[in-house]
C-alpha cells in the first residue's frame, strides 16, 4: 500500500480542478476522526465535527494560551464560595433564524441536558436565572472550577432552544439554527455539509469582532482516505485539509502552491507502564525505563522535527503542566541505567539485564498505524540501549481498547487528544482500572490528591494547584513515560486562500474561518 | 411456478431466524462494549452503569434478543446508541449511495461480462480467446483499492476528466464504478464463457448447425439463452455483495454507503446499527438467491420440477 502510495503521490502531476470553486467559495476536508459524524446536535452527540463550532456560539471561548476569552458573554464573575457564576451577555445577538439570544435563552437552552449522555457537563448547575436581558446567574449545586472549560468546548454550543424542541431528533440532521458566523444550508452524512455565511454575524471572538466572515459559502467533505484527501489537494478539487498526516508533510511541503500551517497541539503521546506486571511492580525498573525514553530523538527521526518532547502527561499549553523540573520526565541514560541497576538488573554478556537468572524482557503494545509502528520501533531500540529487551504486538486500532481490559500489557504506546488537566484522573484514578487506567495505578495518596483536584477547589487558582500536586505525585511513581506533544498541520492552497498567521486561538475553527480569505 | 415460488419463499423463514440468531450473538459475543464510545473525559462509574441500563445491555443475551427481533419484525431498528440517530434513518441515507454505486456496477459487469464471455466462447481456443480471457483473469487479481487509486491517478490527476473523489453529481461515480465493475466483469465473463462451451457440445446445437441455421444466430439465440442460466444465478448472488462488499472503494473515493457505514459501527460497537446493517445485507443475499432460483426455475422447467 505503502509502494503504491509514493508511487501516486511521487508522480500525481497538478492537474486542473475539474470542479473550479467559485470566487467566495471555500471547500475544506475535516479531520479523519471527525469523519462520520451523524449530527449537529451539541446536546446529545457523542461527535461533532468542525462544522458545529461554526454553526454555533459559546459563552466562553479559548485563545490561543488556552485562556478563557468572552464569546456570547462578554464577561463574567464567580462567587468566591464558587456557589454561584455571573455572565454578563453581548447585546443584539440573534439567532439564524432572528430570535434574539438574551438571558432566558440560557435559562432555557440548559435543561435541554437532562437525561442526555452529556448531561454531567453542567451537572453541578442547579438552576440559572434570568437577572435581566444581558444578565444570567448559575446558581450552583456545589463549586465547580471546571465550568468555564465545560461551557468552552463544542459540546458546550447554544443552539435555538425552540426550534430544538419543535424538531426533536431531525435536529442537527435537517436543520440546525444558532447563533454562530455560519448557517447550515445542507447536510450529507459521511459525505459533505454545506454552510454559508451569516451575514448579521457582529459577535465574534478576538479580533475579528464586529463583522462577518469574509467567505461566503463554506463546504466541509469527508475523507477518511490520507491518500484520496492529498490528491484532492493537489489537484484543486480541495482548497485545505484541516489535518495532515506525518506521513504526508513532506508531500504538501514539496508542492509548490501548498503551504502548512502550524498550530500547537491537543494531544500528547506516551507510553503506559502497567505498575502491576512485573518487572514493573518495582518502581525503580519503571523508572529506569522511563528516562531511557529519547523524546527529542523520537521528535526528529519519527515525526520530522514537528511537536515537542513531552516531559510530563499534560499538554505543555496547559498550566497544570507546569511541574517542578525535579518531577519531569525526560532522557537521561545514565539515571536510567542507574535505577536498573538499584533494581538489581544487570547487564549481561549480550547487554540485555538479568536477574537471578531471568533475562529483563518485556512487551510492547502497539496498534497498527504506520505512524505508531515505527515509533514502537524506535521505543525498542531505546529501551535496548539501557538493557530492556522489548518485544512489539501489534494490535488492530479498532481492537486494542478492548485488549488493554485483559490488563496484560507491560509496556504500550498510545495517544490521547484532551485539553484539560482531569485527563489525569481518567488515565490514573483507581476506578478506572484496565481501561481506561492501563497503568493500572490505585495508589491512596494519588486517590486523596485525585479528590482534591477534581472536587476539593473552590477556584480556578485553587484547582489549578490541586492537579499540579496530583500530577507531580504521579510523575514521581513513573506509571508511564511522556513521549511526544504533536502540532496541528492544516495544509491549504497558498494561491488561492489567505489564513491568519499568527492565529490567535487553540484551534483552527470559529475565528480561524472568521478570518480565511480567498485571493483576488 | 406458483407452488415453487411459494415453497421457495417458506424455505427462507427458518433461514431467517438463523441468521438473526447468528447475527445477534457474533456482535454481543465479540469483545468490546458501545459504552466505552459514550462516556466522555470526566464521566464516573455511575453515568457507565446508567448507561448500560438505559439501553438494556444488562438484561441477559435471550431477552435482548427476543426484544430486538420482535422490533424488528414490526419495522423499528431502534437507535443507535452510538451515534445517536434511529437506525432506520441511517441505513436509509447510506444505501442509495450503496444501490447507485452496486447497481450500476452490475450493469457494467454484465453487459461487459457476457459480451467477453460470448467473444471467448466462439472463438474458443483463438489468441482473441487466450488474450480475453488472460485479460479479465489479470484483472479479477488487481485489489480494488488499488485498481480505484490506478484509476484516480489517470483519470482524475493525470487528464483531470473526473473527480477525485466525493459523491457530488454523476462525475464521481464513474471511476468508482468502473473499479468494482471491473471485478464482476471477470466472473461474468468466465462463467459465460464455460457455460456457452458447455451448451455449445449439446445435441441440440448440432441438430441447428445440421439444419443450416445461421452460427450467430445459434450462439446468440439458443447458446447463450442456456448459458445464461448460471450467469443468473451468479449475478443473483452478487446483489447482497454488491450493497456491502464495496467498503475500500467507499473509503479510497471518499462514498458514503451501507459498507462504510457497517465498518463504522463495527468498530464503536454500535449493536443496534450492525445488527441491521448484517441483516439487510443478510437479506438482500437471501433474496438475491431466490430471485436466482425463481429466474432459473422460469428459464428451465426442469428445476421447478426437480423440487416438486
Amino acid at each position: 500500500m505503502k509502494t503504491i502510495r509514493s508511487l501516486l503521490l511521487g508522480t500525481a502531476l497538478a492537474g486542473g480542478a475539474l470542479l473550479p470553486a467559485q470566487a467566495q467559495d471555500v471547500t475544506v476536508v475535516m479531520s479523519q476522526n471527525e469523519v462520520g459524524a451523524t449530527s449537529y446536535n451539541p446536546i446529545t452527540a457523542q461527535l461533532l465535527s468542525v462544522g458545529a463550532w461554526l454553526i454555533y456560539d459559546r459563552l466562553v471561548a479559548k485563545d490561543e494560551k488556552l485562556q478563557y476569552v468572552p464569546q456570547l458573554a462578554e464577561s463574567w464573575e464567580e462567587a468566591p464560595d464558587g456557589m454561584s457564576w455571573t455572565f454578563k451577555l453581548k447585546p443584539g445577538v440573534t439567532f439564524h433564524n432572528g430570535t434574539p439570544f438574551t438571558a432566558q435563552t440560557v435559562v432555557d437552552w440548559l435543561p435541554l441536558y437532562k437525561g442526555t449522555e452529556n448531561e454531567y457537563l453542567f451537572d453541578a448547575i442547579d438552576h440559572a436565572e434570568a437577572v435581566s436581558d444581558t444578565e444570567v446567574r448559575f446558581v450552583m449545586k456545589r463549586p465547580e472550577p471546571n465550568l468555564l472549560y465545560n461551557l468552552s468546548t463544542v459540546y458546550g454550543s447554544i443552539p435555538d432552544p425552540a426550534v430544538f424542541a419543535e424538531l426533536g431528533e431531525d435536529f442537527g440532521v435537517v436543520e440546525a439554527v444558532g447563533t454562530g458566523p455560519f448557517k447550515l444550508e445542507s447536510f450529507e452524512i459521511g459525505n459533505q455539509t454545506v454552510l454559508v455565511r451569516n451575514d448579521d454575524y457582529a459577535w465574534g471572538p478576538g479580533a475579528a469582532t464586529g463583522r462577518p466572515a469574509k467567505i461566503e459559502t463554506l463546504t466541509l467533505r469527508e475523507i477518511a482516505e490520507a491518500s484520496t484527501a492529498f490528491l484532492e489537494l493537489k489537484t484543486g478539487g480541495v482548497d485545505m485539509l484541516m489535518n495532515v498526516p506525518t506521513d504526508f508533510v513532506g508531500e504538501v511541503t514539496g508542492t509548490d502552491n501548498l503551504k502548512l500551517l502550524e498550530l500547537p497541539g491537543t494531544d500528547l503521546i506516551y507510553m503506559p507502564i502497567n505498575v502491576t506486571k512485573p518487572p514493573f511492580d518495582d518502581v525503580k525498573v519503571r523508572e529506569g525505563v522511563a528516562f531511557a525514553i529519547n523524546q527529542q530523538e523520537i521528535v526528529d527521526a519519527v515525526f520530522d522535527g514537528r511537536g515537542k518532547a513531552a516531559d510530563g502527561f499534560l499538554i505543555s499549553a496547559l498550566p497544570e503542566s507546569q511541574t517542578a523540573p525535579e518531577f519531569r520526565i525526560s532522557y537521561d541514560p545514565d539515571r536510567a541505567n542507574a535505577a536498573l541497576e538499584a533494581a538489581g538488573w544487570v547487564k549481561g554478556a549480550d547487554g540485555i539485564r538479568e536477574k537471578d537468572g531471568q533475562r529483563l524482557s518485556v512487551t510492547l503494545w502497539t496498534q497498527s498505524d504506520s505512524i505508531f509502528r515505527r515509533l514502537s520501533e524506535v521505543v525498542q531500540a531505546q529501551l535496548k540501549a539501557v538493557g530492556v529487551e522489548a518485544e512489539i504486538l501489534t494490535f488492530d486500532s479498532a481492537a486494542i481498547r478492548d485488549q488493554y481490559k485483559t490488563g496484560e500489557q507491560q509496556l504500550a504506546v498510545r495517544t490521547y487528544l484532551w485539553d484539560n488537566a482531569d485527563i489525569l484522573e481518567w488515565f490514573f484514578g483507581g476506578d478506572r482500572l484496565y481501561y481506561p487506567n492501563i497503568s493500572m495505578l490505585n495508589d491512596p495518596k494519588a486517590e486523596e490528591l485525585k479528590a482534591a483536584a477534581m472536587t476539593g477547589a473552590k477556584t480556578a487558582a485553587e484547582r489549578e494547584a490541586n492537579f499540579i500536586a496530583y500530577h507531580q505525585y504521579i510523575n514521581s511513581l513513573y506509571p508511564y513515560a511522556p513521549i511526544y506533544e504533536p502540532v496541528q498541520l492544516i495544509g491549504y492552497n497558498a494561491e488561492r486562500l489567505s489564513l491568519p498567521e499568527p492565529l490567535q486561538a487553540a484551534r483552527f475553527n470559529t475565528l480561524g474561518f472568521l478570518e480565511l480569505d480567498v485571493k483576488e | 411456478m406458483l407452488g415453487f415460488a411459494i415453497r421457495r419463499i417458506l424455505m427462507l423463514v427458518p433461514v431467517f431466524l438463523a441468521v438473526s440468531v447468528i447475527i445477534f450473538l457474533m456482535i454481543h459475543l465479540l469483545p468490546g462494549d458501545p459504552i466505552d464510545n459514550l462516556l466522555k473525559i470526566g464521566a464516573g462509574p455511575e453515568q457507565r452503569a446508567a448507561l448500560t441500563a438505559k439501553y438494556g445491555l444488562d438484561r441477559p443475551l435471550y431477552e435482548q434478543y427476543a426484544l430486538w427481533l420482535g422490533n424488528v419484525l414490526q419495522g423499528d431498528f431502534g437507535t443507535a446508541i452510538v451515534q445517536r440517530r434511529p437506525v432506520a434513518s441511517l441505513i436509509g441515507q447510506a444505501l442509495p449511495y450503496s444501490l447507485a454505486l452496486g447497481g450500476l456496477a452490475l450493469v457494467m459487469s454484465t453487459v461487459l461480462g457476457v459480451t467477453v464471455g460470448v467473444i471467448a466462447a466462439s472463438a474458443k481456443g483463438s489468441w482473441l480467446d487466450q488474450g480475453l480471457m488472460g485479460g479479465v483473469l489479470f484483472g479479477s487479481m488487481l485489489p480494488n483499492f488499488w485498481i480505484g487509486l490506478l484509476l484516480i491517478l489517470i483519470f482524475s490527476v493525470s487528464l483531470g476528466w473526473t473527480p477525485v473523489s466525493g459523491a457530488r453529481g454523476w462525475e464521481s461515480l464513474i471511476l468508482p464504478v468502473v473499479t468494482i465493475g471491473l471485478g464482476g466483469t471477470a466472473l461474468v465473463a468466465r462463467v459465460t464463457r464455460v457455460a456457452m462451451i458447455d451448451a455449445q457440445s449439446r445435441d441440440f446445437v448440432m441438430l441447428l448447425h445440421a439444419k443450416g441455421v445461421h452460427p450467430v444466430v445459434i450462439q446468440l439465440r439458443h447458446v447463450l439463452r442456456h448459458a445464461l442460466i448460471p450467469v443468473v444465478t451468479i449475478l443473483a448472488l452478487r446483489i447482497g455483495w454488491i450493497l456491502g462488499g464495496a467498503v475500500t472503494v467507499e473509503v479510497v473515493f471518499a462514498r458514503p454507503g451501507l459498507g462504510s457505514l457497517l465498518i463504522k459501527s463495527l468498530n464503536q460497537h454500535d449493536y443496534p446499527v450492525v445488527q441491521a446493517s448484517l441483516l439487510i445485507l443478510a437479506m438482500a443475499v437471501l433474496l438475491g438467491t431466490l430471485l436466482g432460483d425463481l429466474l432459473q426455475a422460469a428459464m428451465d422447467p426442469r428445476i421447478r420440477d426437480g423440487l416438486k
